[in-house]
């Protein structure tokens, strides 16, 4: 039987394609989950609270932010912790989804430097985790709203899962890339903390989108060009479901009314729709580019941890 | 004794090898601008830029290793043993050449442990899907590789609470309980107690004597007499014999004589 190849047989060079990348990981799907399960466990481990910190830290961000926006400042947007709930459990699912996966490989050294498996694994754990985390607090806002009985935009909800896996490829995109660069610059997961702050400022997540995106100017352009954008609308759209600070949620309608704010752009479906496909695409350019970089990589992590 | 090579013999083992190695090299990098912005851009932009001072760890090292055999590799300090079993298992990529592995492969190296607040349960659990262990196969182990750890209890305590010799125990267990075709093994650079070390040499006695193919980095020349089919001498990253045991360590401890020789007069 010359020729024939046992099944077992691996090569190991200097690359891998993308296939056999993607082949691999799918190999060890029972270790992506058994990450995930670690990564949960030892978050909150010798923490009194525990797994309930999962809900009580939006709640204390609302808090934080009512006082500051709502009552300090006067923000003309009622039923204001809503609207912050609605934009702030996708925003936080990103960045800490983003931050433990950026540190992911660092914090691994042991385990990379002794066992050969695909190394995506420790980015995508850690927005597992994450995901997991913003399934209960999506669970307990679904909760309080069946509680108030709030008025969802029910046409829109169709959209929230594709929303949520437009962002999940995008945290996955940027996690891979700077898991893989965090190895060789530790200076990454630094800075990336006050990027996030930054970004999550410029995102529409404690002020509405119509605040920025009803201006002119160069300012708006880099605003409507964040990806994270359109999904947090999206997510804001169905919830929070109220257009204006009169309550409207139907036509797009004259929006310069007496004492009448713009929160959400008045759109249609299709556009909102159309915004949240820029996400994704970005997300999957961004990803093929985050393989790309970390398959470079990843040759040396053993030699730089 | 020592005077055949394994190349004369006719081929016991029909098939194709277990490990080829083909003109494998690695180098180790020294960067003069390590630590300074531009360094870590260019480090980036150019993983293996050719204006870095490289050490070669792996010479265009090419070998194979027929199914069954066990390969001891034997050399000095800084030989590059435990780098090319590195490239061999995966774990580092080697800068040219590849190698082809067949069969099912585990590095027993020391140490295992995902994170110290996991149970050791967990730890074998995890350790063992990364080793590339069936979940299915896993599950059914996870029970008899706790036994043979002998923890006891311990076995469903946090692992920071573990004594630095239960560690070794339960990563040793895990090790000898993956069963893999082809077992690569790092005795350099293992440390531990003399109980330990003894008990790891019988039962890695027990592994050789399984059919198995082995490839064993060693210090130890007794072992590689007594458990090796063949032996390979490293020497500053290049292959300086491969062939019978016997005659790889009386090159081997020629070398080593010859160099104390040199060396007597500076030690004067």
């Amino acid at each position: 039987m010359p020729g024939r190849e046992p099944p077992d047989t691996q090569v190991v060079r200097a690359r891998l394609g993308l296939g056999a990348r993607a082949a691999r990981l799918l190999g060890y799907r029972e270790l992506l989950v058994g990450m995930v399960r670690k990564e949960l466990k030892v978050r909150y481990k010798n923490s009194v609270l525990g797994f309930a910190w999962s809900l009580l830290n939006p709640l204390l961000y609302l808090v934080v932010f009512y006082v500051a926006f709502d009552l300090i400042l006067g923000s003309a947007i009622e039923h204001f912790e809503i609207f912050l709930l609605s934009g702030l459990l996708v925003w936080n699912l990103f960045s800490t989804g983003l931050g433990a996966a950026t540190g992911s490989i660092v914090a691994n050294a042991g385990i990379v430097n002794k066992v050969s498996f695909p190394r995506e694994i420790l980015p995508l754990a850690s927005i597992g985790a994450a995901l997991v985390h913003f399934a209960l607090q999506a669970l307990v806002l679904g909760a309080v709203l069946l509680v108030l009985r709030w008025d969802v935009a029910w046409e829109y909800v169709p959209l929230l899962p594709v929303a949520l896996v437009a962002l999940l490829v995008l945290t996955a995109a940027l996690g891979v890339l700077l898991s893989a660069v965090n190895v060789y610059l530790r200076d990454t997961q630094h800075f990336l903390e006050l990027g996030l702050l930054a970004w999550f400022w410029m995102t529409p997540v404690v002020y509405g989108f119509m605040t920025i995106g009803g201006r002119e100017g160069a300012g708006k352009a880099l605003f409507m060009a964040n990806p994270v954008t359109p999904v947090v609308l999206v997510f804001q759209r169905a919830i929070y479901a109220r257009l204006d600070t009169g309550g409207g949620s139907s036509a797009p309608r004259a929006l310069s009314g007496e004492g009448v704010t713009a929160i959400l752009p008045p759109w249609t479906w299709g556009e909102y729709a159309l915004y949240l496909g820029l996400t994704f695409a970005v997300g999957l350019v961004l990803l093929a580019v985050g393989i790309a970089v970390f398959g470079r990589l990843e040759a040396n992590f053993a030699e730089e941890l | 004794m020592g005077n055949a090579l394994p190349a004369d013999h006719p081929d016991p083992n029909p098939g194709p090898p277990a490990i080829e190695a083909m003109n494998v090299s690695v180098s180790y990098r020294l960067r003069l601008d390590e630590g300074t912005l531009k360094g870590a851009v260019r480090k980036l932009l150019r993983p293996r830029s050719s204006s870095d001072r490289l050490v070669p760890a792996v010479r265009d090292v090419s070998f194979t290793l027929p199914r069954g055999e066990v390969l001891a590799v034997i050399g000095r300090n800084g030989a590059g043993k435990s780098t090319l079993l590195r490239v061999i298992a995966g774990i580092l990529a080697p800068e040219r050449g590849c190698v082809v592995v067949r069969g099912k492969l585990n590095l027993l190296a020391p140490g295992l442990g995902f994170d110290g607040n996991l149970t050791g349960r967990e730890n074998i659990w995890l350790g063992g899907l990364a080793a590339g262990l069936e979940p299915d196969r896993l599950r059914s182990l996870i029970d008899d590789i706790a036994d043979f750890a002998q923890l006891g209890e311990y076995i469903n305590y946090p692992m920071r609470t573990y004594s630095q010799g239960m560690k070794g125990r339960l990563g040793f267990a895990v090790a000898a309980h993956l069963d893999p075709e082809i077992l690569l093994i790092d005795e350099a650079l293992g440390g531990g107690d003399a109980a330990f070390t003894e008990r790891s040499k019988l039962k890695m006695a027990e592994l050789c004597g399984e059919g198995r193919t082995i490839l064993i980095v060693t210090h130890g020349l007794t072992s590689v007499r007594t458990m090796a089919t063949r032996a390979m001498w490293m020497h500053q990253g290049r292959v300086e014999f491969l062939g019978d045991p016997d005659e790889a360590i009386a090159r081997y401890l020629r070398y080593c004589r010859l160099q104390n020789l040199d060396q007597m007069p500076d030690d004067l």
